[in-house]
């Protein structure tokens, strides 16, 4: 449908041939002079305080170079992370690192050290802490609530009557801290046809990160070199500054490849600043390297809900009101606002006529939480998937048309303000899918088979996927090439590369002249968005766009200084700008480059925007001169929420004997505004796909209530989805209509394709258990064989952590 | 060598893990060493003349006591057997029985405890000042019991409810047909009782050998036939006890 | 708490004859390590769980190798792969319900590393255990996942002593079903012992998953031709198609004669801290035929006398149904 060079074509991302060939280089993989390894040691109790700390038995062991304490190390205030703690709040919490000419002699090392730990009250369940007489996860209270007015902890007690009623699948009458609402919800339910209600336990689990962190830190001339694993690029800046306790321009971010963050490596964490800070005190660059044991404790975990949830439908199937209520686990260190989001999310996705959210956040001494794909969002789809499909058939509707019924599109307002949406198109996607499924004949086929049932489902997705205002900057050098320069993060997406493709389709150049400048702060790149909450797609081609627009301005402007005429004469083809009246007056590219150095100014960057961030500044500063810089922020026009959108249809084959089931068929459908990079936004819909088939019934977290110890530890206890337990093949296609706010109609798809896939595996089990509403994720094994069998489920209802 | 064996709690924070099983071969060794010097010391000395145990009779110990003694014993040898082999590497499914043979030690001195408290005469078996002077006149003969049968019933009283006591405790952290376990104790507490059960067993076996040999012992031998057959002679009496602190009336 | 992943100190012997090997393992006793696939052995040195001092690989010694016919059906050599059994041809030809046990374990990258004898030898996954707890199976004096908390789904529903832990191994099931023989060597000389035998449980050794003492190698494992061309039926339920440990298995080899069951030898993994023989069942499907009425009629007796923890008492359902499954016509 476009006529696009590049925008919606596929092509080859840099970094892929160091990946095949091994050759890309994760923060591990470098070295310094003289560099040692650091290993921490972290709390074995889940809650406590160090009383004391006795390294003698290191004394004089041969290769220990030095020992960090939380001494050595800036303070941080509750409930925030610090890299060093002698309080710890959750088990793995690092309370101290050793460094060593080798890894082995500072494992040594650590097995000597004995540090002393006063055990204190801790908390594994949210239900535990609220309940009158629970334990407190901190000191400080149980709950702690973020928001614009103000945070703080506070201390929420429920009476055991409350935490029985809520248990029992009524609505909570305890004490919650955060409410937002629109529309008459009174009138909304009094209007109701139909009100289903129900409890909800989505359990919290790990990021998984197939990398554990690992950092590697050196001074030189006072700037603090980090080799690190991140998730995003230049937004790591800030914040590693303020952990190093220096200022931007003295931190140097080396990242070229990250082995996964899915949202636990955002921005700088804690632990990536302790190589710098060990190396200012020996004097040595430090490399820590932490165990994969340590990434299931440091790495951080998704939010964990335990909720209420009752909506009413009109006759039509249209819902008129929706009540949600969430008690959020939001770990130690107050680390969520999901259940906020998930709250959001109903209100855009199923856009009912009215909505109230009420939420508890509340802490708990378990892994800290962190934003992971469709952080709430996604944990709200699986709840919301086989309720939708239970008031449909309460009200004989089909399970699709209930969901284009409510259908969030272009007309819809949505969340607390009831703000547009850029544009929406989720009834073409579920079309789309229900087409490519081919759901009306599935819908009829016959359920049973022996003791196998056939499920079929529906899931749908969303995240916000966009966002606005950050920079773009590129180079044009005198041999032609066109430098992009891009400060987006390479956590495995490759959107750093896909949306610098947005810059080479409007100087209309081949992708061969393009080299992409990335992955060290060094590299000059500019201020970039975070790599998380799918908005690099938006944000980034937006950047791209006006940073190209600029330097096709200059060349128009130095073609008509050097060749005459105005610069509106002139036009580009990709190599030369050229005189649109007299083609054959042109300068290619190079050459104009090469005028820019000599003209200087703002063509060769000597003079730039004010509006830019310092973080771009610099960097142009450093680019000046050698080139044709294009440098702009992005203050193109946006206004109402960017929707990232997705759907899936599942077949499921569930095994009434056994509680397992096999996926017969997925359809994944992305819509996302136009496709930028289709391999990228298939690869997001399988990847997301496999990820919510893990979340829908294998991955959660365990916790042992009585001493508080994690049972996932590795990848095994995980049990995240192996390529053998997921279908050969998962079909997806994207709706690829263009969004009016970005400049190629591009939204970002990344949070939502897991979301719908989630959300369809819950809703295709449902149906195989004639409607049967779980309330919870994961849906283990276990679960569909004791109801099978009509035997209560083993755990507490809306118990959490548990098996 | 170490008296006690550690491990590292659930955090990780060393605690007591039991008695160092080790010392096995200590509480074996020392009290043969003991028996061996004994018996050659015995053998070297002049042998005084048995006394006869013919004539007429009279009762030592009750059959009910007789009893009580023997279903002690037994309980005694099964709970050493269940607990001891399979340290020594001697294999079997041991725990029920150990814990059955417990349930009867317990009530069989619960039984001993209630009988001597409200039936027997208490003061037999009670060490008096006075009993000391055994010690340095040999020539000063004993009521019922000799202090050395005192000393030992003593010790092996303490012994036996310090191993009851640790071995209730420690049976409310298994499971049994009749509750599951609990988690009330701490890993430190449930430590000392091993621990305490350990120590108090080791030092019963070194008791046991002693007791044992010395029941099996030519001059002492006759107590042991009392202790199944109930009786001693008038002759037996006579020579081994001062007919005014005891003077057993009944004959048989 | 320190947190490990770096290989320590180990000597590594690598041995090309058998009596070499039983020397080595001879003179390192408690000590030493015996290495097949390493699949269960790394993980436990790096996490410095396990502290042997040597190594003994047995890899290098060619006669532990293969599939081999017998007088009286098989041998299979304990360094034997699992591929190699899942593809051997007597083996699927009369043995298939070894084939269908050893294709279920682990992942393909670990059968193809991972060995007979490791397998069978392998040690309990208890989460707590594994966590390197000083728990009754590591020498302790407590279980953490029997305790009124405890998270213990994958655990003990039958025979659990103090320790609830469970057989892993899924060709252990196979090789009770198929009532193999161990051959056990040490300087001392051979040991037979029968595969039912071979597996113990808590209640008699708490800190072994097998009668191998110190100073024994596990050489190969017999399959008499008894149970050559019977029926089988073999069924692992375990939350991931891969690289996951039986929730509760089945391993079934049953003499049917014109549809009708004579002697059977039926076997579930775990659910016991051993290869757990349904015996009643056994016994009730003499004289029946293989149906649905018969699996109606036995299902009840594999869950009897189970006893199940916090979380697990879905194993007894999983099992019944197992059972139907594996009896039905």
């Amino acid at each position: 449908m476009s006529n696009y060079k590049h925008i919606g074509k596929d092509f080859v991302p840099p970094d892929i041939t160091g990946k095949v060939t091994g050759k890309a280089r994760y923060a591990e993989d470098f070295r310094a002079d003289g560099m040692v390894f650091a290993r921490l040691y972290t709390s074995p109790m889940a809650h406590g305080r160090v009383t004391n700390i006795d390294t003698s038995a290191l004394d004089g062991m041969e290769g220990i170079v030095g020992i960090l304490t939380a001494d050595d190390v800036p303070a941080v205030e509750a409930p925030n992370a610090a890299i060093l703690t002698n309080t710890p709040v959750y088990i793995g919490d690092p309370i101290l690192a050793v460094a060593a000419e080798d890894e082995k002699t500072a494992e040594d090392a650590l097995a000597r050290i004995r540090v002393h730990i006063e055990p204190m009250p801790f908390t594994v369940d949210p239900l535990d802490s609220l309940i009158e007489g629970g334990p407190n996860a901190r000191e400080e209270g149980n709950v702690f609530s973020r928001s614009s007015e103000g945070s703080g902890f506070r201390t929420v007690k429920w009476t055991p009557q409350q935490i029985a009623d809520f248990r029992a699948g009524k609505e909570p009458t305890g004490e919650w801290v955060n409410e937002w609402r629109y529309g008459d919800l009174e009138k909304g339910f009094a209007d109701a046809a139909v009100v289903v209600e129900e409890p909800f336990v989505t359990t919290g689990y790990a990021h998984m990160s197939m990398e554990p962190r690992t950092a590697m830190a050196y001074w030189d001339n006072g700037r603090c070199y980090v080799y690190g694993s991140a998730q995003s690029q230049s937004f790591w800046i800030p914040g590693l500054a303020r952990l190093l306790g220096v200022e931007q321009k003295d931190v140097v971010l080396i990242s070229e490849h990250t082995g996964g963050g899915f949202g636990s490596k955002i921005g700088a964490y804690p632990i990536a600043a302790l190589p710098g800070w060990f190396s200012k005190k020996i004097g040595r660059p430090v490399q820590l390297r932490i165990t994969r044991e340590q990434e299931y404790y440091i790495g951080s975990a998704r939010v964990g809900f335990q909720g209420w949830i009752k909506m009413g439908f009109a006759a039509s199937g249209k819902i008129t009101a929706a009540d949600i209520f969430i008690v959020e686990d939001i770990g130690p260190n107050a680390t969520g606002g999901d259940a906020s989001s998930a709250g959001g999310a109903v209100s855009l996705v199923y856009d009912p006529e009215s909505l109230r959210f009420r939420g508890l956040p509340v802490l708990t001494n378990t892994t800290p939480r962190g934003a992971q794909r469709g952080p709430g969002q996604n944990q709200i789809a699986a709840v919301m998937a086989p309720l939708m499909d239970k008031a449909a058939r309460q009200l004989d509707i089909d399970r699709l048309e209930i969901r284009k019924i409510n259908a969030v599109n272009n007309d819809s307002t949505v969340y607390e303000n009831q703000e547009p949406v850029t544009s929406a198109y989720m009834k073409e996607a579920l079309d789309k899918g229900a087409e490519m499924f081919d759901w009306a004949t599935k819908r009829n086929k016959p359920k049973t088979n022996g003791s196998k049932v056939i499920g079929i489902g529906i899931g749908q997705g969303y995240h916000s996927a966009g966002t606005k205002g950050f920079d773009g900057l590129l180079r044009i050098t005198p041999d032609g090439k066109i430098h992009l320069h891009s400060g987006v993060g390479n956590l495995g997406t490759y959107s750093y590369a896909s949306t610098t493709r947005a810059a080479a389709e409007v100087l209309k150049c081949d992708w061969e002249d393009c080299v992409i400048e990335r992955g060290s702060t060094d590299a000059n790149l500019p201020w970039s968005s975070y790599q998380a909450g799918s908005v690099s797609i938006f944000a980034h081609t937006r950047t791209n766009y006006v940073a190209a627009l600029d330097a096709v301005q200059k060349m128009k402007q130095i073609a008509a200084e050097s060749l005459g005429g105005n610069a509106s004469d002139y036009d580009i083809d990709g190599k030369n700008v050229f005189n649109v009246k007299n083609p054959r007056q042109s300068i290619s590219y190079g050459g104009a480059a090469a005028r820019a150095i000599q003209l200087g100014g703002s063509y060769s960057g000597a003079v730039y925007p004010d509006d830019i961030h310092e973080i771009t500044k610099r960097s142009v500063e450093r680019l000046a001169g050698s080139g044709l810089i294009g440098v702009a922020k992005d203050n193109l026009e946006q206004n109402g929420v960017i929707p990232g959108l997705a759907c899936a249809f599942v077949e499921i084959e569930l095994d009434l004997e056994t509680g397992k089931y096999d996926i017969l068929d997925y359809v994944g459908i992305a819509e996302c505004g136009t496709v930028v990079h289709p391999q990228g936004v298939e690869a997001q819909m399988k990847g997301g796909a496999v990820w919510g088939m893990g979340m829908a019934s294998l991955e959660r977290h365990v916790y042992d209530p009585h001493n508080g110890l994690p049972a996932n530890v590795g990848y095994y206890q995980c049990g995240i989805p192996t390529y053998l337990d997921t279908p050969l093949h998962i079909r997806t296609a994207a709706v690829d209509l263009p969004d009016p706010q970005n400049p190629f109609g591009a939204r970002g798809i990344g949070e939502p394709a897991m979301g719908c896939s989630v959300a369809a595996v819950t809703s295709a089990i449902s149906d195989a258990l004639d409607g049967h509403v779980f309330g919870r994720t994961p849906i283990s094994r276990d679960m569909i064989i004791n109801h099978v069998a009509e035997r209560e489920q083993s755990f507490k209802p809306l118990q959490t952590n548990n098996f | 060598m170490e008296i006690a064996t550690y491990k590292n709690d659930v955090w990780g924070r060393e605690v007591l893990l039991g008695v160092s099983w080790e010392l096995l071969w200590l509480v074996i060794v020392v009290p043969f060493v003991f028996i061996a010097l004994h018996a050659i010391f015995q053998a070297s000395r002049r042998k005084k003349e048995k006394p006869s145990s013919g004539g007429e009779r009279v009762r030592r110990h009750d059959g009910v006591d007789r009893l009580f003694h023997w279903v002690m014993a037994a309980s005694v040898f099964v709970l050493l057997i269940t607990g001891v082999f399979p340290i020594i590497g001697i294999n079997f499914s041991w725990l029920t029985i150990h814990w059955v043979a417990g349930i009867v030690l317990t009530l069989a001195v619960v039984f001993h405890i209630v009988r001597s408290l409200f039936w027997q005469d208490l003061k037999s078996m009670w060490i008096a000042p006075s009993d000391l002077r055994e010690l340095s006149d040999t020539t000063r003969k004993p009521g019922k019991y000799s202090l050395a049968q005192k000393g030992m019933h003593a010790t092996v009283a303490i012994l036996t409810l310090m191993v009851i006591i640790s071995g209730l405790i420690l049976f409310a952290m298994i499971d049994t047909p009749w509750w599951d376990r609990s988690n009330a104790l701490t890993e430190a507490t449930l430590g000392m009782m091993f621990f305490l059960h350990g120590v108090a067993t080791l030092a019963l076996i070194a008791l046991i050998c002693l007791h044992i040999y010395f029941g099996l012992r030519p001059e002492k031998l006759f107590y042991t036939r009392s202790m199944i057959s109930g009786w001693i002679s008038r002759d037996e009496l006579a020579a081994n006890h001062d007919p005014k602190r005891w003077a057993p009336d009944k004959s048989v | 708490m320190a947190s490990y992943d770096v290989m320590p100190d180990v000597q590594l012997y690598q041995p090309a004859e058998m009596d070499d090997a039983l020397e080595l393992a001879d003179r390192f006793g408690r000590d030493g390590w015996i290495l097949g696939g390493g699949q269960d052995t790394y993980g436990w040195l790096k996490d410095r769980a396990k502290h042997p001092k040597a190594m003994i690989d047995l890899n290098g010694i060619e006669a532990l190798r293969g599939v081999r016919k017998s007088d009286d059906g098989i041998e299979i050599g304990a360094v034997t792969t699992l591929r190699e059994i899942i593809r051997n041809e007597t083996v699927n030809a009369e043995y298939e319900l070894l084939a269908l046990a050893a294709g279920r374990v682990a992942s393909p990258q670990i059968r193809n590393v991972g060995t007979l004898g490791g397998n069978l030898s392998q040690d309990a996954r208890c989460w707590y255990y594994r966590r390197g707890l000083a728990c009754y199976r590591a020498g302790g004096n407590i279980c953490y996942a029997d305790s009124p908390q405890g998270m213990n789904r994958e655990h003990a529903v039958f025979g659990a002593s103090r320790c609830v832990a469970v057989s892993p191994s899924d060709t252990a099931i196979a090789m009770v079903a198929l009532d193999a023989t161990m051959v056990v060597q040490s300087v001392d000389g051979e040991r037979l012992v029968p595969a039912e035998r071979f597996f113990v449980g808590p209640a008699t050794h708490i800190t072994k998953m097998t009668s191998m003492r110190p100073g024994e190698i596990l050489t190969a494992v017999r399959i008499p031709s008894t149970w050559a061309g019977a029926r089988f039926y073999f069924e692992k339920v375990a939350d991931r198609d891969v690289w996951d440990f039986a929730l509760v298995s089945i391993a079934a080899a049953m003499q049917v004669d014109n549809g009708t069951i004579g002697d059977s030898r039926i076997v579930c993994g775990g659910v016991a801290c051993t290869p757990h023989r349904l015996r009643d069942a056994e016994k009730a499907l003499a004289g029946k035929s293989l149906s649905d009425e018969t699996a109606e009629f036995v299902a009840p007796l594999a869950s009897r006398g189970a006893k199940p923890l916090n979380y697990n008492h879905f194993k007894l359902p999983l099992l019944e149904n197992l059972l139907r499954r594996a009896v039905r016509g």
